[in-house]
């Protein structure tokens, strides 16, 4: 683990499980120990790190985003858990089996990013082999899938060819395949990209009902929103590397709370010396709100409002979103790696 | 099992192709066509039939591989429907076996169809007694087609269609030709002699599935033959799957 990335500003270490440092293995359903994945290029022979010592816990039942910007290592980090690619060093384990092991995949759903399908199969067809493939026998696959099918709102033309298939149908098409055979552990790259609003909300449902039935869900997403709705915990990953882990909760937590206060239009007086630099002042024709940066200063700040015979409309505070957070480690990261290559220059 | 499910699931693509219908129309079209050249052969109508009935197994079960096979693994890859399949509890090797299996059962269905064209043209005509010859005749040239499908799956889990395609085709006509190739090998002095003997060695003996000079005479092989033929497809394709399935292994689905 990286603790040089986890900084001393009382986050949880990357990657462990915050009120639960020694957690017993098996109680977890994900588990990666330096998990690393490099390419080298073809022609010039220069290697790319892709992953680099993940170190990530995912406990039984919880519900993790995964977050981090394109190239950050989000779909290198599902495809090695799946054996679509082979580490370069570290090791991982699914629901306790190393992932080396072709049986590790036996209690997990996978849903690529973009999924792609046969498309001379028709809905029924290809349900009925991914079930097949996940060890579901004959007749078994056969009713999963059709129930499957129904529960996903394809039930009514079963047998309507994959090419056919608008891009909604193809993702539920592809969550069910990943759920027919009620896995354990459901890992999802990038579930809700390019599904209208209608569709977000389906695969959100899924989402949920299966966290109700104590599946483990371990999922990338670009739509911060919906993770802040479904998850117990995320991991920002950048650059390859796990920079945080922590409840939306502790995330958002943590940051400063704002205040916006609106009120009927205020003469153009400068605040008391004390609130300058705290707040900022918005005029609109028949309203000025101020945007104060520090909660705890709110008191002092209404006060001097009705001082100056302001008529306070509304006061509310502004969480920041997790989006807004996300873009800050982002920064921050950025800022840090410029920071290093000084130094080492 | 599940090495079934890939087969069940790559049989349905070979047949659903409109390439293999194409190329099964086109052969029953050449079989028939050979009638109409009938009045030319001068009494050697049914040695005609046969001859390029046969041909036409071969010609156009090589076309299929071509056209499907070569591609069969590494569409798979391009198109990514193989993380669908790879990221369940299903080994590589066994999803090689999967795929080699189902294309060769869609090519034994084009050889039992032609076979069964150029048997019901000969039955029409009266040669009645050239069953037996060209359903052996037709048996090999299916297994010869199991083999080169072999080395199609060897070279599509490893290279891009094109590659792949001349790879196969190069294979086949060494392989046609491996009996010559072994004959230089005896002439030829020094490294130069080994290295053809190896040569030989490594491409698939496919003169062996060849009988289509006897079928055309109406004469039919020994068990001895049938059974040496089907042992050595067995033997070499589970060499060629052994072969992609450790190379296969370690690669990587980006």
């Amino acid at each position: 683990m990286r603790t040089s990335a986890a900084p001393a500003s009382g986050w949880p270490t990357p990657g462990r499980l915050p009120d639960a440092p020694d957690h017993p293995p098996e109680a977890l359903a994900i588990r990666t120990a330096g998990l690393s994945k490099s390419y080298r290029h073809n022609w010039t022979g220069r290697i790319v790190t892709g992953l680099d010592e993940l170190n990530l816990e995912v406990r039984l039942g919880e519900v993790m985003g995964y977050l981090g910007p394109n190239g950050a290592g989000k779909t290198t980090t599902l495809k090695l858990l799946t054996g679509l690619l082979k580490p370069t060093r570290g090791d991982a384990w699914l629901m306790g089996v190393p992932i080396q092991q072709v049986s590790s995949r036996r209690r997990i759903g996978f849903l690529p990013e973009q999924p792609y399908f046969y498309e001379y199969l028709n809905g029924m067809e290809y349900l009925e082999l991914a079930g097949q493939l996940s060890g579901l026998a004959g007749q078994e696959a056969h009713q999963q899938a059709r129930g499957w099918l129904g529960r996903v709102g394809l039930g009514e033309r079963p047998r309507l060819v994959l090419r056919k298939y608008s891009k909604g149908m193809l993702q539920r098409l592809g969550l069910a395949a990943a759920l027919l055979h009620q896995p354990d552990v459901l890992i999802l790259d990038e579930p809700m990209s390019g599904l209208d609003p209608f569709g977000r909300r389906d695969v959100r449902d899924l989402i949920l009902e299966q966290r109700e039935r104590g599946t483990t869900v371990l999922f990338s997403s670009h739509i911060l929103p919906d993770v802040e709705i479904l998850c117990d915990r995320v991991a920002i990953i950048l650059g390859g590397r796990l920079t945080r882990v922590a409840t939306v909760g502790q995330l958002v937590g943590a940051s400063h709370q704002q205040v916006e206060i609106r009120c009927t239009v205020v003469p153009p007086f400068a605040p008391e010396p004390g609130l300058v630099g705290t707040v900022e002042r918005r005029d609109r024709p028949h309203e000025t709100s101020f945007l104060l940066h520090d909660d705890t200063r709110l008191g002092e700040m209404l006060a001097w409002l009705l001082r100056v015979g302001a008529q306070v409309r509304a006061v509310t505070p502004q969480r920041a979103t997790l989006e807004e957070l996300f873009l800050a480690t982002a920064a921050r990261a950025d800022a840090d790696g410029h920071a290093d290559e000084r130094r080492s220059a | 099992m599940k090495a079934a499910a890939i087969a069940r699931n790559t049989f349905r693509e070979a047949t659903r192709d409109r390439a293999l219908t194409g190329v099964l129309v086109a052969g029953v079209a050449l079989i028939l066509a050979t009638q109409a050249l009938g009045a030319l052969a001068l009494g050697e109508e049914s040695r005609l039939t046969v001859d390029l009935g046969l041909s036409a197994i071969s010609g156009f079960g090589l076309l299929v591989i071509v056209l499907v096979g070569t591609s069969l693994v590494a569409k798979e890859i391009e198109r990514r429907t193989i993380f669908n399949l790879l990221s369940r509890p299903i080994g590589r090797p066994a999803y090689l076996l999967g795929k080699w299996l189902g294309l060769s059962s869609a090519l034994w269905v084009v050889v039992a169809v032609l076979g069964l064209v150029v048997w019901l043209m000969l039955e029409v005509r009266g040669h009645g007694g050239y069953g037996p010859a060209v359903a052996e005749a037709a048996y090999l040239a299916g297994l010869e087609l199991t083999v080169v499908t072999g080395l199609a799956v060897l070279f599509s889990a490893l290279s891009t269609p094109v590659l792949s395609t001349l790879y196969t085709v190069g294979f086949y006509c060494a392989g046609q030709w491996s009996w010559d190739l072994r004959d230089f090998a005896e002439r030829a002095p020094g490294a130069l002699g080994v290295t053809l003997r190896v040569a030989a060695d490594l491409v698939p003996n496919l003169p062996i599935f060849n009988m289509r000079a006897l079928a055309a005479h109406g004469q039919v092989t020994t068990p001895f033959h049938l059974g040496l033929a089907t042992l050595y497809a067995l033997v070499y394709c589970g060499c060629v799957l052994a072969l992609a399935a450790a190379a296969f292994e370690s690669r990587d689905f980006k």
